[in-house]
């Protein structure tokens, strides 16, 4: 793929997946995905309740293992066989049902896998005042550090998760439907964060069922349709109702009236 | 977002501040800990009241060496009922190594040989069960439940079910009767055990997985943590436990019998329990593992004083088990119950 595109371009890209198979038994996930990532950009994932959107993000952050096809991240091909590969490609999620432990605090989930060490031992005290420091800077709501996490509300989980994934300033950024148990502020400024991290230079990955925040924050949308993508388009030649109609593969009836105005708001 | 660059920032903002702020000490401590302190305490009092030979140092010396061999393998035991496992092999591995560290000394072996083979024998056979369960995915009650059977076996097969007597001129003999400032080298090294394992669930990276993957182990996987690993480092350390058990118990019986340690298991599992390890994973407790093992030994230590039939102490021990059990799960609740409460007010 790389090779048919300009150099310069070439150097954007963060990440390419090429012809992902992914089979649980019987069940075909994934059939054939490809997908690209360019530095800086926010690409909207959609597709229908099982059309493998997690399955592939998975793959992605090495949580699961494809069985055909190739990732390539930085233009570098790469196999990931656990989290921790994933993780040292700067790639990071925040998976769909969160990856939290219930009984350990917020700064232990904060950096979990990752724990600042005082020689042999984790050094608490330097856990929860960074964590603190995450939190604060990201307006997360929860009153303490030491709080555990199974007490935490829905979405207070969510934004916690949400800054666990930001705080490792990862080149790839992945968000399974961050936005599910999010109130509205909160899900304005999960959509400012995308932003913000867009602009550094982060590529992001959403996933959303909510399709006017992709018009919001996404540059292109990449589409899936059971286990294969199908579509890819950038944000500006789409509208709701194009969108849908990729999603639910049933062709648009071709009434694009002039008089209508046509829906970007990019 | 510039969050994981700190070190140079400046004092953080008071409500970075507040954050951080550690919680209370009565907010911090396992209410069902302190509850089995409270029994304990109770019990305690109860015997010394009821026999006077209780509360003689001889008898506490006594004690605190029955309490030890249960302590030991009870500290490995909470990280492994932590991590949501179970091991029902130790009394089994016990017996093992008892016996056959007694043979290897009978043949000649040095005693300071035969103390690493024992450590070693304890380590591998707790390896065995660590790897099935974290690598072969089968239930660690499925392993450890073989093992119980196919450990004792080998160790009744090896003997034929005889007491290997152990030479009273070993230093492994002398090493079961020696004692520093009145109480015997078991309980020295449980005492160190127990510091041992407080550390090492509480501050360190091991022991912050191990309760994690007792709460949710896919999500420690995730995190990019070995979890197969560190399940099976914990089932190891209970054998590596149980090893030095059967060792200290050999020791001081003067000789290793595979038929010794029966109902081990369900001991040490109910002194983890009943000091407020969550049977579910995700929780434990090393004080309270210490609490537990010195209940269940105290309940063992007063009857015998007051002469009830040694064939009572099975029952009651799996009583206070199915007791204990059923509190535990309960537990939750109240202390939900109990949490709610404190923050009302
Ligand atoms: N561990 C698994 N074992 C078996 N099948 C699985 C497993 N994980 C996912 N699948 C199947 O793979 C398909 C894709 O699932 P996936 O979670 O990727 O969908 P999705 O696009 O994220 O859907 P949603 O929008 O509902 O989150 C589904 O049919 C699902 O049943
Ligand atoms: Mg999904």
């Amino acid at each position: 793929m790389a090779e048919d595109l300009p150099v310069d371009q070439r150097g954007d890209l963060l990440v390419e997946l090429a012809g992902i198979t992914k089979s649980y038994g019987p069940v075909k996930s994934l059939r054939g995905v490809d997908l690209t990532l360019r530095r800086g950009e926010v690409l909207g994932l959609v597709g229908d309740n099982g059309a493998g959107k997690s399955t592939l993000m998975k793959v992605l952050a090495g949580a699961v293992q494809h069985d055909d096809g190739e990732i390539r991240v930085h233009g570098k091909p790469v196999r990931f066989s656990t989290p921790a590969d994933a993780q040292a490609e700067k790639i990071g999620i925040v998976y769909q049902d969160l990856a939290l432990c219930d009984t350990l605090d917020v700064a232990s989930n904060l950096f979990l896998g990752r724990e600042p060490k005082r020689g042999p031992f984790i050094d608490r005290k330097a856990m929860h005042e960074q964590a603190a420091r995450i939190l604060a800077d990201l307006h997360v709501k929860v009153t303490s550090t030491h709080q555990e996490i199974g007490t935490l509300s829905g979405g207070q989980r969510q934004t916690v998760a949400i800054a666990r994934a930001v705080s490792f300033a990862p080149d790839v950024l992945i968000l399974d439907e961050p936005t599910a148990a999010l109130a509205v502020a909160e899900v304005e400024s999960v959509l400012r964060l995308i932003g913000e991290v867009a602009a550094q230079g982060v590529g992001v990955i959403l996933i959303t069922h909510r399709l006017q925040d992709l018009f919001r924050v996404c540059d292109r949308i990449t589409v899936m349709y059971e286990g294969q993508s199908v579509d890819d388009a950038a944000i500006a030649d789409l509208d709701i109702e194009k969108l849908v109609g990729l999603i639910t593969r049933t062709p648009q009836p071709t009434r694009t009236q002039p008089t209508r105005t046509e829906g970007s708001r990019a | 977002m510039s969050t994981t660059q700190t070190p140079t920032e400046p004092a953080p903002a008071p409500s970075v501040q507040r954050l951080a702020r550690q919680r209370s000490l009565w907010e911090r401590t396992n209410k069902a800990t302190v509850v089995m302190a409270g029994v304990t305490l109770v019990v305690f009092v109860f015997f010394a009241v009821a026999d006077s030979a209780f509360l003689t140092f001889a008898n506490l010396s006594n004690l605190a060496t029955q309490v030890g061999p249960v302590l030991i393998v009870g500290v490995a035991m909470t990280f492994v009922i932590t991590a949501g496992q179970i091991d029902l092999s130790v009394g089994s591995i016990v017996a093992f190594v008892a016996a056959i560290s007694a043979q290897l000394l009978v043949a000649g072996w040095d005693s300071s040989l035969v103390m690493v083979a024992a450590l070693l024998m304890g380590l591998g056979w707790g390896l065995v069960n660590g790897w099935f369960t974290a690598y072969q995915g089968i239930p660690a009650f499925i392993v450890t439940l073989a093992t119980l059977s196919v450990v004792r076996g080998l160790a009744l097969f090896q003997t034929e079910g005889f007491s290997v007597p152990i030479a009273s001129t070993t230093f492994v003999a002398k090493l079961g009767t020696a004692k520093w400032l009145g109480f015997s080298v078991t309980a020295w090294i449980a005492l160190a055990v127990v510091v041992v394992g407080l550390v090492l669930l509480h501050a360190t990276r091991f022991g912050q997985y191990v309760i994690g993957i007792g709460a949710a182990a896919e999500s420690v996987r995730r995190a990019g943590v070995n979890v197969k690993l560190v399940t099976m480092a914990a089932l190891g350390f209970s054998g590596l436990a149980a090893g030095l058990a059967g060792l200290l118990i050999a020791a001081r019986l003067g000789s290793g019998s595979a038929n010794s340690a029966q109902g081990f298991e369900l001991t040490v599992i109910a002194a983890v329990v009943l000091g407020g390890t969550s049977l579910l994973g995700g929780r434990g407790t090393i004080v309270g593992t210490l609490i537990g093992a010195l209940l269940t030994q105290i309940i063992a230590n007063g009857l015998t004083l007051l002469s009830v039939s040694p064939y009572l102490t099975p029952i009651i021990t799996g009583t206070v088990l199915v007791l204990v059990v059923w509190i535990n799960l309960r537990g939750r609740d109240l202390a939900w119950f109990v949490q709610r409460l404190t923050r009302r007010s």
